[in-house]
């Protein structure tokens, strides 16, 4: 070992054997530290867990983010192409009148739903985001109310029933559709399917009495042009700050839409008061926590400096003090900020056995990445080793003398 | 050997200061210089300049000349370059305080052991078994200070101060917390120690009457007012 090394490791076991030896004061300035950071550990498990999850809900439900167009127009693929490439756009697909998008759905006679909505989706619905994608005409995403209305499950095939009249006759177009998974009622309460896009055109182009090859008759028209432009359009909005905008826009192409601008007012409202509440309580909690640091380690040091006079006096260098004072520092944070980990694992499993119970959609309500930790971890250690740093440097610079006389 | 001229420093007393001035010394490898003066006169504060703890507000010279090498120890003070003194500290000073001076958390031994630790240098092992029995602390070394009386911290201070054989032993008061008979052994260890190692030594001490037979070269504080003091040979 060369000598470097070696006088390092003198430097550092003594600090250990200090800490070591004046177990009672490592205790207090141990359950000092843990004090602060485990209700700080415990606070942002919450902000990223309960909080952020109802935050995230709040600002992401798609009631919200709809910009519904009122009445039927005519969109044609140009102006479907121009809402899409707006920036505030997050989602639209093309509706067909809104008389043509109900159908019977049933699994057998006893289970059913009449005039359920038929909905059309694609990748990135917001609606269905988190589901199974639509590839075929023959699939549907049921929301949960048409699930259990039918009792039906992922898997399941059930049929769908729209009927017509035609000279003066009632026909009934049948098909049978696999049903690849069901919609959470938070996403969408309503009994619905959501199927392709080209399963609801040829909807609409059998109640227009055509003849159809997913919903076969026998009767009808058998010119199968179909119509290039659409009566209404599902839109969704980035975030509920696009709204608006994405609104106003439409309106300025003679668009007339709706929107839950007051309920969007109350999320961004529900939004501002909850970040503003945690970055009051954050920024007390980490002042808190530098003060707290600053009154246990300097104490220390103050305590210490007898020693780090002797210490120099002896011929430990300035720098070399410093270290010892650091080491101490940063061992007392380090088994600190362990045994903080382990309480807040403690409070983290109570919240979420005792409160996850009570919040059905909720089941975490605290939780932190391992990134978190690894953030409080370097916050740890950097606060303490610049209250050290500042507190040691008081104390290296004063004479030895003038301290071993105050002994 | 060590030359000083000039060391003077100036200490706040209340409203006033507090002058101790050393105008000249000259301590020889293996000579051993007694220093005393009434309570208050500046002893300790003397042996704080000249062991670099405390910073003088003049030197005009302050030379140590070890294994025929000779360090200007007083341009290093001026500059005040605090990381010079405390290597000049560890390597050619040694130094035992009036109340001990041990680490609270080290054993005796470790307590011993640390200069020459702080050094990397071999302990020669048969003279530090001879210190320890002389002074009968061989049963403590495991002990911690607190478990020490003071008079057995002063002993193994003593020890831990020559140790790593400095060029200069500084001692405040070494044995005002000892019997007559340890305090004896104290002073004769530290005249033998200083012969042998060729260690300067400068003792500070109350106990003039003990070694005024041993015709030690001593510096006595002479009050040349109220608040002033000169070291001068007796």
């Amino acid at each position: 070992m060369d000598k470097v090394t070696a006088k390092w490791g003198l430097i550092t076991r003594l600090s250990l054997a200090d800490l070591c030896y004046d177990k009672k004061v490592s205790f207090c300035i141990i359950a000092a530290v843990i004090s602060v950071i485990t209700p700080l550990l415990l606070l942002f498990s919450l902000k990223y867990g309960v909080v952020a999850q109802l935050r995230h809900q709040l600002l992401n439900d798609p009631q919200n983010l709809e910009v519904k167009i009122v009445g039927n127009l005519q969109f044609d693929q140009q102006m479907l192409d121009w809402i899409k490439n707006q920036p505030e756009t997050a989602f639209v697909i093309p509706l067909t009148r809104s008389l043509n998008t109900q159908a019977d759905m049933l699994k057998d006679s006893g289970h059913f739903v009449n005039n359920a909505e038929v909905i059309p989706t694609s990748k990135g619905d917001p609606i269905t985001k988190d589901m199974s994608l639509i590839n075929q005409k023959n699939q549907v995403l049921l929301s949960s109310l048409a699930a259990e209305k039918m009792q039906i499950k992922t898997g399941s095939r059930i049929k769908m029933v729209i009927t017509r009249q035609l000279d003066g006759k009632l026909e009934k177009g049948i098909t049978e559709l696999e049903v690849i998974g069901i919609i959470p009622e938070v996403y969408y309460s309503r009994a619905a399917g959501f199927i392709s896009l080209d399963l609801l055109i040829e909807m609409e182009h059998f109640y227009d009495g055509y003849q159809s090859e997913t919903f076969p008759t026998g009767t009808g028209l058998t010119n199968s042009t179909y119509p290039d432009s659409f009566a209404r359009a599902r839109i969704y909005a980035k975030s509920l700050d696009d709204v608006a905008p994405l609104a106003l826009k439409l309106r300025e192409k003679n668009i007339e839409t709706r929107t839950q601008a007051m309920a969007i007012e109350n999320m961004q409202a529900i939004d501002r008061v909850l970040s503003f509440i945690f970055g009051v309580i954050a920024i007390t909690a980490i002042f808190g926590c530098i003060l707290s640091f600053s009154g246990s380690f300097l104490s220390n040091i103050e305590r210490k400096r007898k020693d780090i006079a002797f210490m120099r006096l002896i011929g430990f260098k300035s720098k070399e003090v410093m270290v010892y004072l650091l080491t101490q520092a940063m061992a007392l944070s380090c088994l600190a900020f362990l045994v903080s980990c382990l309480l807040f694992l403690l409070g983290n499993c109570a919240f979420n056995l005792v409160l996850g119970k009570n919040l059905v959609s909720q089941p975490i309500v605290s939780q932190l990445q391992f990134y978190h930790f690894i953030i409080a971890f370097i916050l740890t250690l950097f606060i303490s080793f610049v209250v050290v740093a500042i507190g040691g440097r008081g104390a290296v610079k004063i004479q030895p003398a003038e301290s071993l006389r105050e002994a | 050997m060590l030359t000083i001229n000039n060391l003077v420093i100036s200490r706040p007393i209340g409203k006033s200061f507090f002058r101790v001035c050393l105008p000249e010394l000259l301590v020889k490898a293996g000579q051993v210089v007694v220093i005393k003066g009434d309570s208050g006169c500046g002893k300790s504060t003397l042996l704080e300049m000249i062991g670099l703890i405390l910073k003088p507000d003049e030197v005009t010279r302050y030379d140590l000349m070890v294994d025929n090498q000779t360090y200007d120890i007083a341009n290093v003070i001026n500059q005040n370059n605090i990381n010079q003194l405390a290597n000049i500290r560890a390597q050619y000073l040694g130094f035992m305080l009036q109340t001990g001076g041990l680490l609270p958390f080290l054993n005796i031994k470790n307590n011993i052991l640390l200069s020459a630790k702080l050094l990397q240098k071999n302990i020669d092992s048969q003279r530090f078994d001879y210190l320890v029995n002389k002074l009968n602390i061989a049963h403590l070394l495991n002990k911690y200070p607190k478990q020490l009386s003071i008079g057995e911290r002063q002993r193994a201070s003593f020890i831990r101060s020559i140790i790593h054989k400095p060029a200069l032993l500084l001692a405040d008061e070494p044995t005002s917390a000892l019997d007559p008979y340890n305090a004896n052994l104290l002073f004769d260890l530290i005249i033998e120690q200083a012969q042998q190692d060729n260690i300067a030594a400068m003792i500070v001490t109350h106990d003039w009457q003990r070694i005024e037979s041993k015709g030690l070269f001593t510096l006595s504080a002479k009050l040349t007012s109220t608040q002033s003091s000169e070291f001068l040979p007796l």
